[in-house]
């Protein structure tokens, strides 16, 4: 076990675990909710869990070259309900936030008021009973609710992403709380995301993405995997008329009510991408319908959601009963992009 | 019986940057102006263009537009701004 005389935070003296709250929740280190009084125990648990030393640099904040140390995240992890078997997964998040193309700047201070939404694959999924069948946007596990929810205290508490200070947003969404889910592998057939994006099979890994609320479709009528998509594209052309034209990552998760019908038909995830880039598609001048005619301009010029077929990150989770899906926009079309990270190697090293 | 916790926040001071001197005058000036890249910057620096010319008699204006609103600007970018006497950074939302 590390010593926790290696841990160089301020020591504060509470009365108790209650009394730990109280005086957290008064110094504006929380989301609001409740904490996990983060003991010199606790937090050293989550370093050894992890293997990590207590000063390693998980990442640098890009723009005002914030160091942010393992200890200073284990911190935010205790606090957020963490188990220290949960912490690989959290630093890994936060290594994937910090890489140039996720714009950590931007996407956390914008007045678009983006969350991180971490999607989890490999064996680390099941060994720390992450769910990713029923309500797998939502409540239900620790694990699940807690690692997201690290995320958002080191954002509060380590790069002052405070509601009204650096965090702009006008109004959020309820994933600034958390938003972690875990792709659905073993009632799939398709490649994993992770894989997809460069992990080698067998090994767990996070990809984060900066996302916009998430919107739900729902299709029962049909078993034709393209009138299904159609579906779910509808939505995003929506979201490009009412929220952010420009194209970007998207996150469509599909359940198996859905899947098993779009898999009979031989669909891979490829044959979803290509169908989606292709039909997901709006004119400029249909924000004349929307009422942002007067920035529609002259050209009729069509604008894709997707800059590529592989823009699109398709995630199987949800329960086994339903038609519905849920589109998780960009939070502001390619600025930020979708990071994907092996969690506890380095695949470079 | 007491607990010990932890700091959860990031203990770092960030050295406050130093303050130019103010300038006397803007007359004979060379002024930039930095666009943050949104919709509605352009216009107000189109005014406050105007007025620096016409009743502050600058002598020169560098407009300068960044290539990504939610990114900091370039270090070139950034580089030839540095040789304005000041520079007027706006955000337009």
């Amino acid at each position: 076990m590390l010593s926790v005389v290696a841990l160089r935070s301020r020591r504060l003296e509470v009365a108790d675990e209650l009394e730990a709250n109280e005086l957290y929740q008064r110094s504006g280190w929380t989301d609001g909710l409740p904490i996990v009084a983060p003991t010199e125990a606790r937090v050293a648990a989550c370093l050894e869990a992890a293997g990590m030393a207590a000063d390693e640099v998980l990442g640098t904040e890009p723009v005002r070259h914030l160091l942010l140390t393992a200890e200073k995240v284990a911190v935010n992890a205790v606090m957020a309900g963490c188990l220290p078997a949960y912490f690989p997964v959290v630093a890994a998040a936060v290594q994937a936030m910090c890489e140039e193309p996720f714009l950590l700047h931007g996407a956390t201070a914008s007045t678009g008021g983006s969350a991180p939404v971490l999607i989890v694959n490999g064996p680390i999924r099941r060994a720390l009973g992450m769910n990713a069948t029923d309500n797998a946007l939502a409540n239900g596990s620790r694990a699940n609710a807690t690692i997201g929810r690290a995320v958002r205290l080191v954002l509060v508490n380590l790069l002052a992403c405070v509601p009204g200070g650096l965090d702009r947003s006008t109004l959020g969404h309820p994933g600034k709380f958390t938003f972690c889910l875990a792709e659905d592998e073993e009632g799939s057939p398709w490649v994993p995301l992770a894989e997809e994006r460069g992990i080698p099979r067998g090994a767990s890994a996070v990809t984060v993405v900066a996302c916009a609320p998430p919107r739900q479709v729902m299709n029962e009528w049909t078993t034709d995997p393209a009138e299904i998509l159609e579906t779910f594209t509808a939505e995003m052309r929506a979201n490009m008329l009412g929220y952010s034209i420009w194209s970007g990552n998207y996150v469509l998760v599909i359940p198996k009510q859905l899947r098993d019908l779009i898999v009979a038909a031989g669909w891979q995830k490829q044959e979803i991408r290509e169908y989606v880039h292709r039909a997901a598609r709006v004119r400029r001048s249909d924000w004349h319908r929307v009422g942002k005619g007067r920035v529609a301009g002259g050209e009729d010029t069509e604008f894709a959601a997707l800059g590529s077929p592989e823009d699109l990150l398709v995630v199987a989770a949800g329960g086994p009963a339903g038609g519905f899906g849920m589109v998780v926009p960009p939070w502001f079309g390619s600025k930020s992009r979708a990071v994907t990270r092996a969690i506890g190697l380095c695949l470079e090293c | 019986m007491p607990i010990t916790v932890l700091d959860p926040t990031a203990e770092v001071v960030t050295p406050a940057g130093g303050m130019a001197p103010p300038l006397r005058s803007l007359a004979g000036k060379t002024i930039g102006l930095l666009d943050n890249g949104k919709v509605n910057v352009g216009g107000f620096l189109d005014h406050a263009e105007a007025i620096l010319r016409a009743e502050h008699g600058v002598a020169a204006v560098l407009r300068r537009r960044k290539p990504n609103m939610s990114a900091p600007a370039p270090a070139e970018l950034l580089a030839e701004l540095v040789a304005c006497d000041a520079v007027i950074s706006a955000v337009g939302d």
